[in-house]
C-alpha cells in the first residue's frame, strides 16, 4: 500500500472511526482501524463487533493493499500533523507515515485478522431518509433509553416503519419518547430495535446528505450510508414493550406554558429536590403552575409560572415528577412553548412541543405519600 | 440424538486449546449450537452467533478448525452452517427492573376509591355475569342503561327470586358508570339503609344533609326496594328523591323480589312511577346457566374443575349462592385435607347437602313422600316397600336424595323413613342420583318438578 492523502480528510475519518474501535484489550485487533487502499480511495474501517463503520476517503493511490493499525496511536498522530499531504506506505506490518518534515513508523497487524464489515449499502433495497431530520429526531429520542443492562431491549431504540411513517421510540420504563418522521416513499412494515450507540453516531454525522438505511433480516444487521460513510449495527433481539397502549388517550388538564420559564422553574426546584429523591411537585392553578420542591436539610422553594390551563376534571391536581426527566424533556424541545397533559397524580403525563406534534414524551409521575 | 449443549461444550474445549484465549473469548465464547441433524453418516450442525460480524469472521477463518473439532467429538464428518442468533440461555437472564410506565393500572386507584365511595363491590361486573335465556332480557336492559345513563330506561326495575343475580346486574351498571367517569356521583344502598338514613336525619335534625346525599346523585341504585313498603315517611322521602334525581337527568335502578304491582302497602304514586320505567324479571338459572356460573366462580377462586365436575355441581345445586357455597366447601376440603379434586370428592360434598338457610327445614318428610308419589303416580306402599324394579326403585332413590340433600336429614333417619333401609343404601341412592343428574336431563326435570310440588 502506498498513497498520498490530505491530513484534514484522514484526521476527520480517523476521528469517527476511532469511536467505533473497542477499547477492551481482550483482542488487540478490535482496537485497530483497518486501512485499505483501493483504486482512488482509502477505506478506513473500524468495529467493536456490535457496531461498525467504514469510511471512504479520496486519496492518490499508487499501490493497493491493506493493514490494520492501533486506533489510538494513529488517530493522535495524524491529528497533530500540520495541514499538508501525508504519505502512507506499508512495509510488511509497518506503516510509514510521513510529511515533508515528519516521518514515523507505526507497528500494525495483519489485516486478515480484522473482521469483515459491510462496506456498502445496497441502494435498491435501501430506504432514503433526510439525514438532518433523522439526526434531529434521534436527539429527541435517544436520551430516554435505559442504561440498565439487565433489560437489554430497553437500551435500544425501536424503529417502526409503517407505510410512509417512521416512528422512533425509546423508553427506560419511567419515561418514553416517541417521534414520527414522514418519509417521501412508503415501504413495507419494519419493526426493529437498534442499539443506542449506532444511533448516537448517526446523529453526530452531520451533513446535508440523505441517509440510506437497509436491514438484513437474516444477518440481524442494519446498514446505514451517509455520503462516504457506511455504518452498520447488529439488531437487538427481544420484545419491545407494547408502548402504544400506555399512551393516554384523554386527559383532564391541558396546559400550555413557556419552555424557558418552566425550565428555569425546574432548575430552581432541582436545587432542593436533589436531597429529596429528585422530587419536584407541580400544582395546577387556574392560570398558572406552581412548581415547588423541598428538602429537609436545605430548605424549600416555589416558582409560579404563567400558563394557559384547560381543565375538564373537577379535582385539584398536584403531580410529582423526577426533575431530571423534566429537564431532559425540556432540553429536547425545539419550540418556545411546551404543552403538558395530565389526568391524575398516578397516570403518565403527556408532554409535547407545541409547534411539533410529531414529538411525544411521557413521564411517569412519582408517587408521593400524603 | 446427541446432547446439543455438551457436544458444543466439548467442541469448544478442543478449540480453546488451538487458539489464543483472546481470540476464544472474543469469537467463540458467545456462540452456541442450535441443532444437529444426522444425514447419511454425516452430521449437519447449525451454529448460532450473536452478531453477523462474529458469524462472518469465524465462518471464514475458523471453519476448518470447528469442523475438525466437531469430528473428534461426534466421531463422524460434519457440515457446518452459521446463523445469527442470540444465545437463548443468555436472553433468559433478564431480571425485572422497575418500569412503572408499563404497569397498567388505568387509574385503578381512583376507580377503586370511587367504587368504595359508591359502596359498589368491584366484582359485580358485566364480564363475570353469565347470560342465558332466563336473564337475557334483564342483562340487555342493564347494558343499555349503562351505556346511556338516564335516557334508556328510567327507572329500571329488576325483580326476581333470591340469588338470581339482580344485585349483580345493578352493581355492574354502577361499575361501568364509574369506570367511564370516576367523578360521577353514584350510590348503591339497600332500602333499609335508605330508611335508616332518614331516621338518623330526623333524630339528629340533619335531614338537609340526607337530602344532599341522595338528591344530587347521577346514579342511584337501591336494592330490595320492597322493604320500603308500609314505611310512610321513607316512601314519601323516596318519592321526592326519585323526582329530584330523575328530573336532573339521573338514573335510578331498583331491585325487588316481586313486581311493583305485587308489593303490598306501596303508595300508588310510587307504584305508578316504577311502572313508568322498564320492569324486567330474572328467572332462576337453568342448568346451562348454572354451569356457566359454576365455571366463572370456580375460575375466580382459582379452582380447576373439568367440565364433568362443573356439570355435576350445576345439576345438583339449584342457585348461584349455593354453587358458591359448594365451591367454598370444595376449597376448604382441598386446603384442610390436602387432597386432589376428584369426582368422588364433589359427590361427597353435594351428597352431604348444601346448608339450607332455614327455608327447607319446615318441610316434613311426609309431604316429600306425597309429592314423589303424586309425581310418579305410584302408591306410597310400593314406594316404601321392597320392590327393586326400576320404575319403583328410581323414584325411591330420588326421594332419598331429596330427603338427604334438601332437607338435610341424617342418613340413618332417611333410611328409617324410607321403609327401614340401611344407611349405606341411602348413601348409594344419593350417589347414584348425583351421577344421573349430571348427565340425564329427565332426572333433572323430574327433580325440579317434584320440588315445586312439595
Amino acid at each position: 500500500m502506498k498513497l498520498q492523502i490530505l491530513q484534514e480528510n484522514l484526521s476527520n475519518a480517523l476521528n469517527i472511526a476511532s469511536r467505533f474501535s473497542s477499547n477492551k484489550v481482550q483482542l488487540p485487533v478490535l482496537g485497530n482501524v483497518l486501512f485499505s487502499a483501493k483504486k482512488s480511495k482509502l477505506v478506513i474501517s473500524s468495529t467493536n463487533l456490535e457496531i461498525s463503520v467504514s469510511i471512504n476517503v479520496g486519496a492518490k493511490v499508487q499501490e493497493e493493499g491493506d493493514l490494520s493499525i492501533p486506533s489510538r496511536v494513529i488517530t493522535e498522530l495524524v491529528g497533530n500533523l500540520p495541514h499538508d499531504t501525508v504519505d502512507l506506505e506499508t512495509t510488511k506490518e509497518q506503516l510509514k507515515v510521513a510529511t515533508s518534515s515528519f516521518a514515523s513508523n507505526v507497528l500494525g497487524m495483519n489485516s486478515n485478522d480484522f473482521p469483515k464489515i459491510p462496506g456498502s449499502v445496497v441502494a435498491s433495497k435501501a430506504l432514503t431518509i433526510k439525514q438532518k431530520d433523522f439526526a434531529a429526531a434521534l436527539m429527541q429520542v435517544i436520551f430516554a433509553t435505559s442504561l440498565d443492562e439487565t433489560r437489554p431491549i430497553l437500551t435500544g431504540v425501536l424503529v417502526l416503519l409503517d407505510k410512509s411513517d417512521l416512528f422512533l421510540v425509546a423508553t427506560d420504563g419511567f419515561r418514553l419518547s416517541q417521534k414520527k418522521i414522514k418519509l417521501s416513499s412508503s415501504s413495507e412494515k419494519i419493526k426493529i430495535v437498534l442499539p443506542k450507540a449506532i444511533l448516537s453516531e448517526i446523529a453526530r454525522v452531520g451533513g446535508e446528505d440523505d441517509l440510506l438505511f437497509s436491514i438484513e433480516e437474516k444477518e440481524k444487521q442494519a446498514v446505514f450510508g451517509v455520503g462516504e460513510i457506511i455504518l452498520s449495527s447488529r439488531l437487538l433481539e427481544g420484545e419491545f414493550p407494547d408502548y402504544e397502549k400506555i399512551i393516554p388517550k384523554s386527559s383532564s388538564y391541558k396546559i400550555l406554558a413557556d419552555k424557558e420559564e418552566v425550565l428555569r422553574a425546574v432548575k430552581l426546584a432541582s436545587i432542593f429536590a436533589r436531597d429529596n429523591a429528585n422530587i419536584v411537585k407541580i400544582k395546577i392553578l387556574k392560570d398558572s403552575l406552581k412548581i415547588s420542591a423541598e428538602s429537609g436539610q436545605s430548605g424549600n422553594q416555589e416558582t409560579k409560572v404563567d400558563a394557559k390551563v384547560e381543565k375538564t376534571g373537577d379535582f385539584d391536581l398536584e403531580i410529582a415528577f423526577n426533575y431530571k426527566y423534566l429537564e431532559d424533556f425540556l432540553h429536547s424541545v425545539v419550540g418556545e412553548e411546551v404543552q403538558m397533559e395530565f389526568s391524575g397524580p398516578t397516570t403518565a403525563g403527556v408532554f409535547r412541543d407545541s409547534i411539533d406534534m410529531s414529538y411525544l414524551h411521557l413521564i411517569m409521575p412519582v408517587r408521593v405519600q400524603g | 440424538m446427541q446432547d446439543i449443549k455438551s457436544t458444543w461444550h466439548d467442541t469448544l474445549e478442543i478449540i480453546k486449546v488451538s487458539v489464543s484465549p483472546a481470540i476464544f473469548s472474543t469469537w467463540f465464547s458467545q456462540t452456541h449450537l442450535i441443532k444437529i441433524d444426522e444425514i447419511n453418516q454425516r452430521f449437519l450442525i447449525e451454529i448460532g452467533c450473536p452478531t453477523s460480524y462474529i458469524k462472518n469472521f469465524i465462518e471464514t477463518r475458523y471453519f476448518g478448525l470447528i469442523q475438525d473439532s466437531a469430528l473428534k467429538v461426534l466421531g463422524k464428518p460434519c457440515d457446518l452452517t452459521f446463523v445469527v442468533k442470540e444465545n437463548p440461555v443468555r436472553e433468559k437472564s433478564e431480571s425485572k427492573s422497575p418500569s412503572p410506565l408499563f404497569e397498567t393500572e388505568e387509574n385503578s386507584e381512583i376507580i377503586t376509591r370511587a367504587l368504595e365511595k359508591a359502596k359498589i363491590r368491584s366484582n359485580f361486573t358485566f364480564e363475570n355475569f353469565a347470560v342465558s335465556g332466563s336473564n337475557q332480557m334483564a342483562h340487555a336492559a342493564a347494558l343499555a342503561v349503562s351505556e346511556n345513563l338516564g335516557n334508556a330506561y328510567n327507572p329500571l326495575f329488576i325483580w326476581g327470586g333470591v340469588g338470581v343475580g339482580k344485585t349483580h346486574l345493578m352493581g355492574a351498571v354502577g361499575n361501568v358508570a364509574i369506570k367511564k367517569n370516576p367523578d360521577l356521583k353514584v350510590l348503591f344502598c339497600t332500602s333499609e339503609t335508605f330508611t335508616n338514613d332518614i331516621i338518623e336525619g330526623i333524630r339528629n335534625k340533619t335531614t338537609q344533609s340526607f337530602r344532599d346525599k341522595y338528591r344530587k346523585l347521577d346514579l342511584l341504585l337501591i336494592d330490595d326496594i320492597q322493604f320500603i313498603a308500609g314505611k310512610d315517611t321513607a316512601q314519601e322521602e323516596f318519592f321526592h328523591t326519585f323526582n329530584a334525581v330523575t328530573s336532573s337527568g339521573g338514573q335510578i335502578i331498583l331491585t325487588s323480589d316481586r313486581p311493583p304491582s305485587e308489593i303490598a302497602k306501596l303508595e300508588e304514586r310510587l307504584r305508578s312511577r316504577f311502572e313508568a320505567g322498564l320492569i324486567v324479571d330474572v328467572a332462576p338459572p337453568d342448568f346451562e346457566l348454572r354451569c356457566a356460573i359454576a365455571q366463572i366462580k370456580a375460575k375466580e377462586r382459582g379452582l380447576a374443575l373439568d367440565m364433568n365436575q362443573i356439570q355435576m355441581i350445576a345439576a345438583n345445586v339449584d342457585s348461584a349462592r349455593k354453587i358458591e357455597g359448594t365451591l367454598i366447601k370444595i376449597m376448604t376440603q382441598l386446603m384442610g385435607k390436602k387432597v386432589e379434586i376428584t369426582d368422588e370428592l364433589i359427590e361427597n360434598i353435594i351428597g352431604r347437602g348444601v346448608e339450607t338457610n332455614g327455608k327447607n327445614i319446615k318441610k316434613d318428610p311426609a309431604s316429600v313422600i306425597d309429592a314423589v308419589c303424586h309425581y310418579y303416580q305410584i302408591g306410597k306402599r310400593s314406594l316404601l316397600g321392597d320392590s327393586r324394579s326400576r320404575p319403583i326403585a328410581r323414584p325411591r332413590q330420588i326421594l332419598m336424595y331429596i330427603l338427604r340433600t334438601d332437607l338435610g336429614i341424617p342418613l340413618e333417619e332417611v333410611g328409617r323413613i324410607v321403609g327401614g333401609r340401611d344407611h349405606t343404601t341411602v348413601m348409594h341412592a344419593v350417589e347414584k342420583i348425583t351421577q344421573l343428574a349430571t348427565t340425564n336431563v329427565q332426572i333433572r326435570e323430574d327433580m325440579s318438578k317434584i320440588k315445586l310440588g312439595i
